[in-house]
């Protein structure tokens, strides 16, 4: 037995303590817990051995726990293999890292450093009960490679039901693009999966969860979301906006207004809270501060709350009663707006018992053109304008000539509100080209939809005025010169060059500045609060600013991350805590990159895009708004065509019922580094591709499967509900199997044997009669190999039960209109005639194929492969399991095909080779 | 048979196929084939979408098989509706 008195060393035999004293030391690594695995790492264990090991997957049991029964004796896999699994991962010399993979192997002198990636379960596994509800409310469906993709699991899942552990792991493959490019952290792919999944409400709730904008962003934002959409680089984008919209509707529609809190609120938690300002910014972060137990007052300047969105963003994009609608979530909370209140000290709140103030004023001044005549009658601001109009004061424009002059979004929506306003002819004055225009694309197109001129290329002189009124603008003309700081091409006068544009009327848009009054000591250069700009937080402790105001005229969606950030910090502020955290924009997974998501697939389907329908009349009327709502069947067809980038959509369902609140989404993996004496490659095969044979029509015809298919579809835990084709769900009542698919066949690069496809068929073919009664079995097989004991017996009985052996190869099979199939075969027992059969159901018994991810384990040594990339053992014959690598030792099936008793037998042969070692190389050394 | 798409296509819609699914079996148990009829859509895309809203409790499957050798599935709880008169 051991010696358990030597100290403790790398690679060295300890007691069996069962404890994790030291945890970055063990003596043997196992790499890979299928059979071999498991067999390895108990009998080192049970010698008293300290054995870490690593297993990709969530679960410890390999392919053996998902078979149905083991041949010849057909036990069930399970219980043999469950209580492995068990013993495994409850044994106290061994340390089981699931869902690991290890990153490199490198020597350290007798010994290896192991490095080991622990990958995120987004669980917590000590608090997660394996209940299955996040399984059943996940809004995500992906193939089930536990079950050879003959079903659907979800993106919360656990492996399979015998799993151990059983718990419960999210599939993240990193942030969606959607998600990644929101400026305000609002899980786009969530609320689409939700409407997918038919959960309108819980996607309203989901946009919630960030924004009380819900309806305002389903209209008015520009959705970057969309610019990053995968699917825009098949048919073009998701309509995500849209889908935020028709999100929005259904809850207003449904629930009107809320008679008590829209969300949950935690308890009042004694502190009050100043938002200067009302608009994206301000109303998010009172939102998100409300939500978490603090007094919020807003204080808004104008007669009603909402800032541009109401007064700057007309109607027809972004009707009143929606940002009402919106702004009634936020007062559902109880959070109080004061209007008609300017706030000149902002930093003087607290004297009114605040403990802290966000200034969220926006942009709020209109820059000037700055040119002669800019005072005469009929020149004005086109925020005024704007403003004018939402406060119901709209003036005439009827027959009026009007020139805007600027290219931005507020040009457009001067030009627009123009038009509506009667104007003859409304022409945007813009000193670059349209190329360089800062408005949307979108909104420069609807603008001139609807009736709007453009002159590029001419920036404002002067406005011409007789008599005091404005009769044009005098433009000089530009012309393109280097780029300047914002990237675009700079304008420059064509000296001389200047005409007059007609006009009755000239409305300046050409930009928006912050107004520094309230905070002039606050103020940088610009005239901006000057902010941290991760904390937001001013040089006035108590004070903090979102928005606009800190960063320069922008849009709605960063607006709303800025109030987010800002709420954030303010709270911990005052919880004494340090300004960081925020992990819904500053901590997110990498977004995954659009290629990726397409690699996933061969092929797609096309889907017609959904977009959303804009009626523009050349002379607009009124201020109804022009873009209808996605009907509910265009926002499930448009919601279905997500490709679901990140896999986890991050709907929150899980989250939101996880009884023992496990959901941890922002765990992080784990790269880790242990000590090792010796390691055992245990990381088994892979299936040959059975589409590699394409006259089989695998992955063509969906009744022809694989072996590993028909042993899930045979086993207690089977994806259907009885042996049934996959086609239609058919019991069938002809099953073939054609053997040696892939195996022993050059023309696909396997010339080898797989050693156990013929006795997995015969064991099939034998549970199938038991299954299916009335079911004819036979079997095209080359030769049967039944080498083993009692195998040819087993052979025996299965011929007994009634199933038919035809010798030959099969040479194509093709499918019926009825979905079954014709086998055409050579049939040697009769003279070698090539014949027919028809089946209902053909299982290709494919073979294996060496798992070549063992090439990457080992960064400095090179572990030797045979000339069929199995791991090689040199003197397999004397040594069997010994590899090139002296203290690296291979068990089951990564040397060469076996089956389960021989893995099993392999795997104690390497864990003799293993003792020996490790008593040769640490046991003496430490001991002398 | 149409042409079969990727099984990673036609399981991500699945979530979105369940309204129609469960209205299809609303007034009485269906086979695959028929659920296909009633939501146009290819049989064996009809079993991956049924098999999911089985596994996940959304759907149960008959006793037995028809004649046909198919199964039917209707969501869980549902029961045929008494006939006029029959208080049994």
């Amino acid at each position: 037995m051991i010696d358990t008195d030597v100290e403790c060393a790398p690679g060295q035999l300890v007691e069996s303590t069962g404890g994790d004293a030291d945890n970055t030391h063990y003596d043997v690594l196992v790499v890979g817990s299928g059979i071999g695995g498991m067999e390895s790492s108990i009998k080192l264990a049970d010698m008293g051995y300290k054995v870490l090991l690593v297993e990709k997957e969530a679960s410890v049991g390999g392919r053996m726990i998902l078979l149905s029964k083991v041949f010849p004796t057909l036990d069930c896999a399970s219980c043999i293999s469950g209580p492995k699994m068990s013993s495994t991962i409850n044994h106290p010399n061994i340390t089981t890292m699931t869902l690991s993979e290890v990153a490199g192997i490198e020597r350290d002198g007798d010994g290896f450093i192991a490095t080991v990636d622990q990958k995120p379960k987004f669980v917590d596994w000590a608090a997660c009960t394996g209940c299955d509800v996040c399984q059943k409310v996940c809004t995500v469906a992906v193939p089930d490679q536990f079950n050879a993709d003959l079903a659907a699991r979800r993106a919360a899942y656990i492996a399979f039901p015998q799993a151990v552990p059983k718990k419960a792991v999210l599939e993240r493959a990193g942030t969606s693009p959607c998600i990644g490019a929101c400026p305000a952290g609002i899980k786009a792919h969530g609320y689409v999966s939700l409407v997918r999944a038919g959960k309108d409400e819980e996607a309203f709730q989901l946009v919630l969860d960030a924004t009380p904008l819900v309806g305002t962003l389903g209209r008015a934002c520009y959705a970057p979301c969309e610019a990053d959409c995968t699917r825009a680089k098949l048919e073009g984008p998701i309509p995500i906006r849209l889908l935020k919209r028709y999100a929005a509707d259904q809850h207003y529609a449904t629930v009107g207004s809320p008679d008590g809190p829209v969300v949950r609120v935690s308890p009042p938690n004694g502190k009050k809270i100043a938002v200067v300002g009302s608009g994206p910014a301000g109303l998010t972060a009172a939102w998100q501060l409300a939500r978490r137990g603090y007094a919020v007052t807003i204080l808004e300047k104008r007669d009603k709350p909402g800032g541009y969105l109401r007064y700057a963003i007309p109607s027809y994009r972004l009707p009143n009663e929606v940002v009402d609608a919106d702004i009634a979530n936020l007062t559902s909370l109880g959070v109080e707006i004061v209007c008609n209140t300017a706030v000149d000290d902002p930093a003087g709140l607290t004297g009114q018992g605040y403990d802290a103030v966000i200034v969220a004023t926006g942009t709020q001044k209109a820059t000037l053109m700055d040119v002669p005549g800019e005072d005469a009658d009929g020149s004005m601001v086109g925020l005024d304008l704007l403003a004018q109009v939402a406060g119901g004061n709209a003036p005439d424009f009827t027959g009026r000539r009007v020139v805007v002059v600027g290219g931005g979004n507020v040009a457009m929506d001067v030009a627009r509100v123009s038009r509506r306003l009667g104007a003859a002819e409304v022409k945007v004055a813009y000193r670059r080209t349209k190329d360089e225009m800062p408005a949307h694309q979108v909104e420069a197109a609807d603008a001139a939809a609807e009736g709007v001129a453009f002159e590029f290329l001419v920036a404002p002189a002067g406005v011409v005025a007789q008599d005091g009124h404005v009769v044009g603008l005098r433009v000089q003309t530009m012309q393109l010169g280097e780029p300047d700081a914002s990237g675009r091409r700079s304008p420059q006068p064509v000296p001389g060059a200047q005409h007059v544009i007609d006009a009755d009327l000239v409305i300046s848009a050409v930009g928006l500045a912050v107004d520094p009054a309230p905070f002039a000591g606050l103020a940088d250069n610009r005239g901006r609060i000057s902010v941290d700009p991760k904390t937001l937080q001013t040089s006035i402790p108590h004070l903090f600013a979102a928005g606009d105001v800190t960063v320069g005229a922008t849009d709605i969606t960063q607006a709303v991350g800025s109030g987010r950030r800002a709420a954030h910090m303010v709270h911990r502020w005052l919880k004494g805590q340090s300004l960081d955290g925020f992990t819904a924009l500053d901590d997110r997974l990498e977004t995954i990159s659009s290629d990726a998501v397409l690699a996933r697939q061969k092929a797609f389907g096309h889907r017609l895009p959904i977009r959303g329908e804009v009626t523009l009349a050349s002379q607009p009327s009124d201020f109804t708004e022009v873009e209808a709502p996605l009907t509910p069947q265009d926002a499930k067809a448009g919601a279905g065509s997500c490709l679901d980038c990140g896999v986890c959509s991050e709907c929150q369902e899980c989250f939101n019922n996880c009884p023992a609140w496990a959901i941890r989404m922002d765990q992080k993996g784990e790269t880790k580094k242990f000590s090792v004496g010796a390691v055992v490659v245990a990381t088994g095969h892979k299936l040959f591709a059975a589409d590699l044979k394409p006259e089989y029509g695998f992955g063509q015809f969906p009744n022809v499967i694989t072996g590993m298919q028909m042993d899930r579809l045979l086993a207690p835990t089977r994806p259907f509900n009885a042996v049934l084709r996959p086609g239609d769900a058919k019991m069938p009542e002809r099953i073939a199997y054609v053997s040696c698919t892939g195996s022993r066949d050059k023309t696909v690069g396997n010339p080898l044997c797989s050693k156990f496809c013929c006795m997995y068929s015969l064991k099939q073919n034998q549970l199938i009669m038991g299954a299916l009664p009335l079911a004819d079995v036979t079997m095209h097989y080359i030769d049967i190999r039944a080498a083993g004991k009692r195998y040819e017996e087993f052979y025996t009985q299965g011929k007994d039960m009634g199933a038919q052996y035809i010798k030959g190869r099969v040479a194509e099979i093709t499918q019926q209109d009825n979905g079954d199939l014709t086998l055409r075969y050579e049939d040697i027992d009769n003279g070698g005639a090539i014949a027919e059969s028809s089946y209902d159901l053909v299982v290709l018994a494919v073979g294996i194929r060496p798992n070549r991810d063992v090439e990457k384990l080992f960064k400095d040594v090179t572990l030797s492969q045979d000339e069929y990339f199995y791991v090689a053992e040199p003197s397999a014959e004397l040594s069997p399991g010994a590899t090139t690598i002296p203290g690296v030792f291979v068990a089951g099936t990564a040397a060469g095909a076996k089956d389960i008793v021989d893995t099993i037998l392999h795997a104690g042969a390497a864990v003799a080779q293993v003792a020996a070692h490790l008593h040769h190389h640490f046991t003496q050394e430490v001991t002398a | 048979m149409s042409k079969l798409r990727e099984p990673r296509e036609v399981i991500r819609e699945e979530p979105l196929m369940h309204a129609p699914i469960l209205a299809a079996v609303a007034d009485g148990p269906l086979t695959v084939p028929q659920i296909a009829e009633c939501v146009n859509a290819p049989t064996q895309e009809v079993v991956y979408w049924v098999m999911g809203m089985r596994r996940y409790g959304l759907l149960v499957e008959s006793k037995e098989a028809d004649d046909d050798g198919y199964f039917s599935y209707c969501a869980p709880g549902w029961q045929a509706p008494q006939e006029e008169g029959d208080e049994s």
